[in-house]
């Protein structure tokens, strides 16, 4: 367990990174963010709004070691200051609304990219050499099509053109927010386009990964033995070539995983899906930097934690770093 | 194409085709993939110079023709505003390139610098920087570059070049690292430092030009993402809108709903541009990873025309099979030459490996017979032939090794006769392991890194003896780990937990698993120090003894074949060149090669003799000599040994020889030599002196 005690500490120094980096940008760009946003809000703010906006972009008269100190206190008090883009709604508010609506989309988006590509790549990674290699060009190209582009597309064909799907939206607005199945069942449905999008639009990078781990390990001593020994093909290929062939999926998750996160977050805009990407690209759109700083925190502890969840996969996979 | 460059990583493991010259990886573009990359990349570079000169229409300038579709004036439509598409793209192919190769080169120059300075000083630098990389790593890139894009309002294309390559040189970075830290171990690295060069002058001169391609895929691979990125950034409306990229293109068409008009024409170009691009630099980047990686290479390369011919010899044969049903076996005798009936019987075999431009005969026509409770000795170099030999035996060639000829006739426990190489793929499957096991060299490699010894053993019972219970299957584990003098409380444990010995007497406890007739021993002791040699080769025997298998043991080691086998078969350049009884052909090498061998070996016993190699190495096998191929290193050779291959002669002697056969041309004619050549080494330092 030693692994996954160092694995702990390396995300909790990289939470620390992220954070204190999202401290310093304002304070080291160019330019300065808060009096931007005082000026475009000129008397509409509360003096307490705009010392809260100093606290967190700087140019407050305390000291940079005072005003880090502060910024770690409003963290951890869920402050994360006033959204301007939806003003005056917290920030923290704004991103509890959406956080769900992108984590249970991405989470069910990524989980099937993954197992689709890479259960194709390792059928086609066995059948090296045979016509299914035609594949990879075309699988390459997929995954070289930019997320939101895709959106557009198939937008244009599914709703606009056959009107299968829904414009845009997260849920049809007669239903009423809850665990309700109308509610459910419309969620679904409105999820249908935009989660074809990011599977499709992911499964080419895994596929294609996949399969040039799974040549790799076709050729190691254990798998030409586990032939020598007459198993079955199917045991050959999974239990002995997969089995081993996935494990370097799953320590370059993290890298996978971001590439997968930033085209889901454009991806949403396309849709004006309700969840986080939608609110960063209006929050992007009207600088409204609190907001910003809130999304970039809340999907980089997601997705720390995606990874260590991809770690302690790792682990029970690999008994190699399961030692003392 | 984040995950293909994951491969990169393990390049470091395929050493075994290292590159002879440095502009070796030119050869990958050769592939019509790799170059259909390049051709579609090409393309788009010079439309990125030329683009602004060739467009027809400035891209900003608005017209009445509005929302236009393809037209011979428009050939991609116009905009809500009249703008020419097709213009607007020309423009966006040069910012979109521009910052996609400028992102590329400051985040690649980045992680050159980081990867090698953290893996060539290692220590503390080596554990900050890595820290430091795996930190940008685990971060998301979007969110971070949309926030850094942001505080830059509206800058140019510089902003963005720079904000893109914060977040895109950690992976070059890391993949360097383990790079570095694997050629910094290598030995022109440890010799260039111990003579006392400067450290930069060696990462400059001896590390940096070793990893060019690996730097260029990391390079192409950011341009991809790079170019996605600033698309990304300028779609949400982070970069100058004014400034047309492709990103730009599509950011106009989204707040202009052109999807809700079905103007079509209007994105489709941008993103399939960014598909296009993308695609190309992937398949040049396939390229690379496949010169890097020999094991993916060797994938493509003479597959089809292989399994091809495979298939062809399969069908032609004839299949002398009657339904077998496995019988009791007869209880074993011990191995005597004049009694004992052949089990396996090799009939001019032939394995071939197909190359890129060559086949390289690696098995030239080889005959043995193995008798039942034999122990055959196949002696040789490498690169003889042996291993390529042994694999033959158990079908277990992939592409691009062929068999190309000959039979393997076994002899089944009923006494009909089948030809391995005429079974389909469920009799093969049936024959391996049940009649015939191998055990490999490294048990290390050999064993599935994933599964406990016990499950690998419980695997081939489950797959041959469908009827059995577990419980009968977990007895026969243990029994078998007992057996091989494995503490049973280890059946749980995975192979990494036990020591080398251990693992190679767990390897031949698989290969026991289900009794079969013949054991491949494809050096199994080679990788084990001389303490733990001597106890597995002990085991073997004592376990040759009580089971009475019989078993082709292959090692460059003559001394411990000659103690350990009934009959050696000594190869040179894929051909057997001697096969004799061990003890007769310790006394009485026939084969000058056999003589050269036995010579640089010293003996615990026996006479005083000087040590002698044989001079001059292998011939290459693509290009084999006309005669024999040892002709060149031989000391006896004359005219003839240069015209004619000798053929496997059978040689006369004393009425106790048995089947003493060398494929010489002292030996024509009467099967004796003229002259018994010395054994004591003089001659060939003679020889060698001579040369």
């Amino acid at each position: 367990m030693r692994v996954l005690l160092r694995r702990a500490v390396f995300y909790l120094i990289t939470a620390w990174a992220a954070i204190s980096l999202n401290f310093l940008l304002p304070r080291i760009m160019p330019g300065s963010p808060a009096d931007a946003l005082i000026a475009k809000f000129h008397g509409k703010l509360s003096p307490q709004a705009i010392e809260a906006l100093r606290v967190l972009f700087g140019q407050s008269d305390a000291s940079l070691w005072q005003q880090y100190l502060d910024y770690w206190k409003n963290l951890f008090s869920g402050n994360f200051g006033i959204s301007y883009a939806y003003y005056p709604t917290p920030v923290a508010d704004v991103l509890a609304s959406s956080i769900g609506w992108t984590l249970v989309l991405i989470t069910v988006c990524t989980v099937l990219g993954f197992v689709i590509g890479t259960g194709l790549g390792m059928i086609v990674g066995w059948k090296r050499g045979s016509w299914l290699d035609g594949l990879i060009p075309v699988t390459t190209l997929l995954s070289s099509i930019p997320y939101f582009w895709f959106a557009i597309c198939v937008v244009l064909i599914f709703s606009i053109v056959l009107h299968w799907f829904p414009l845009s939206g997260g849920y049809s607005v007669t239903e009423t927010i809850g665990w309700n199945i109308g509610f459910i069942g419309s969620a679904t449905y409105y999820a249908i386009l935009p989660a074809l999008t990011i599977v499709v639009a992911s499964i080419g990078g895994w596929l294609i990964g996949m399969r040039n781990m799974m040549v790799t390990t076709l050729s190691e001593d254990y798998v030409r033995l586990a032939e020598a020994k007459g198993l079955s093909k199917r045991r050959v290929m999974v239990t002995y070539a997969a089995r081993n062939a996935i494990l370097p999926s799953f320590s370059s998750f993290a890298m996978s995983l971001g590439f997968v996160v930033g085209g889901s977050i454009v991806t949403e805009v396309v849709f004006n899906y309700p969840g986080i990407g939608t609110v960063l690209f209006k929050a992007a759109q009207a600088q409204d930097y609190p907001l910003m700083q809130g999304i970039f925190l809340v999907i980089t502890i997601t997705v720390l934690i995606a990874n260590m969840l991809a770690d302690l996969m790792y682990v029970f996979l690999d008994p190699r770093t399961r030692e003392s | 194409m984040a995950i293909a460059t994951a491969t990169v990583a393990d390049a470091e493991s395929g050493e075994t085709d290292t590159p002879t010259s440095r502009f070796a990886w030119l050869r990958a573009f050769r592939r019509p993939w790799t170059l259909a990359g390049v051709v579609i990349v090409a393309v788009f570079c010079v439309l990125a110079i030329i683009g602004p000169w060739i467009a027809p229409y400035d891209p900003s300038a608005v017209s009445k023709q509005t929302l236009a579709p393809p037209s011979p004036e428009h050939w991609l439509g116009t905009t809500q505003t009249g703008q020419d598409v097709l213009s607007q793209m020309l423009y966006g192919t040069q910012i979109s390139l521009l910052v996609g190769v400028g992102a590329a080169i400051v985040a690649t120059v980045l992680s050159v610098i980081v990867g090698l300075a953290a893996g060539y000083l290692g220590g503390l630098s080596d554990e900050l920087l890595s820290l430091l990389a795996n930190v940008f790593l685990v971060i998301p890139a979007l969110p971070l570059t949309v926030i850094l894009a942001s505080y830059l309002p509206k800058s140019g294309s510089l902003g963005i070049i720079l904000v893109i390559s914060i977040t895109g040189w950690a992976w070059g970075a890391r993949v360097l690292r383990a790079q570095t830290l694997s050629l910094r171990k290598r030995d022109f690295v440890e010799a260039a430092r111990a003579t006392g060069e400067r450290t930069s002058s060696i990462i400059f001169r001896d590390i940096f030009p070793n990893q060019i391609a690996v730097i260029a895929a990391s390079f192409l691979g950011t341009v991809t993402g790079a170019i996605l990125t600033q698309a990304s950034l300028a779609f949400l409306g982070l970069t100058n809108v004014t400034e047309w990229s492709w990103g730009t293109i599509l950011y106009w068409a989204l707040v202009s709903s052109a999807m809700l008009t079905g103007a079509w024409w209007w994105f489709v170009p941008a993103g399939l541009a960014i598909a296009l691009l993308g695609t190309g630099l992937s398949l040049v980047n396939f390229g690379i990873d496949e010169f890097i990686n020999p094991r993916l290479r060797q994938a493509g390369i003479g597959t089809r025309k292989a399994q091809k011919a495979q298939a062809r010899a399969q069908r032609a044969k004839i299949v002398r099979r009657p339904a077998r049903g496995r019988g009791e076996r007869a209880a074993h005798r011990p191995f005597d030459p004049a009694t004992s009936d052949v089990i396996l019987r090799v009939e001019n075999l032939h394995v071939d490996y197909i190359g890129e431009s060559s086949v390289t005969p690696a098995v030239n026509d080889v005959s043995l017979a193995l008798r039942r409770g034999e122990v055959l000795g196949i002696a040789g170099e490498s690169g003889s032939g042996k291993s390529t030999l042994a694999y033959a035996i158990t079908r277990l060639h992939k592409p691009p090794a062929q068999i190309t000829s000959g039979r393997m006739l076994y002899t089944n426990p009923d006494g009909s006769v089948t030809d391995i190489l005429a079974m389909g793929d469920s009799d093969l499957r049936d024959f391996r392991w049940e009649e015939l096991s191998i055990v490999f060299q490294s048990a290390m490699h050999a064993l599935n890194p994933v599964l406990t010894v016990g499950a690998q053993i419980d695997d081939v019972l489950r797959a041959h003896r469908p009827g059995m219970s577990q419980a009968a299957r977990a007895a026969r584990v243990v029994e078998l780990l007992g057996l091989v003098g494995i503490q049973t409380d280890r059946v749980n444990a995975y192979p990494h937990e036990l020591s080398g010995g251990m693992r190679q007497r767990a390897m031949i406890a698989v290969g026991l698993a289900l009794d079969p007739e013949i054991i491949v021993m494809d050096e199994p002791t080679t990788a084990l120090d001389v303490v733990i040699q001597r106890q597995i080769i002990e085991k073997i025997i004592e376990l040759k003894d009580r089971l009475g298998f019989a078993v082709v043991f292959i090692t460059h080691d003559l001394s411990l074949l000659i103690e350990l086998s009934d009959t050696i078969a000594v190869m040179y350049a894929g051909r057997v060149v001697e096969l004799a009884d061990a003890s007769e052909f310790y006394r009485n090498p026939r084969h000058p090669y056999s003589q050269g061998l036995l010579a640089s070996f010293p003996t615990l016993s026996g006479p005083k003799r000087e040590l002698a190699g044989i001079p001059g190495s292998p011939p290459d096998l693509r290009r084999l000599p006309a005669g024999c191929a040892f002709a060149e290193r031989c000391p006896l050779a004359f005219d003839r040994c240069h015209e004619v291959v000798p053929e496997l002669l059978k040689l006369s002697g004393p009425a106790e020889w048995r089947q003493a056969e060398a494929a010489c041309l002292l030996y024509e004619g009467d099967g004796t030599a003229p002259d018994r050549p010395a054994q004591d080494g003089r001659d060939a330092v003679e020889m060698e002196d001579a040369r």
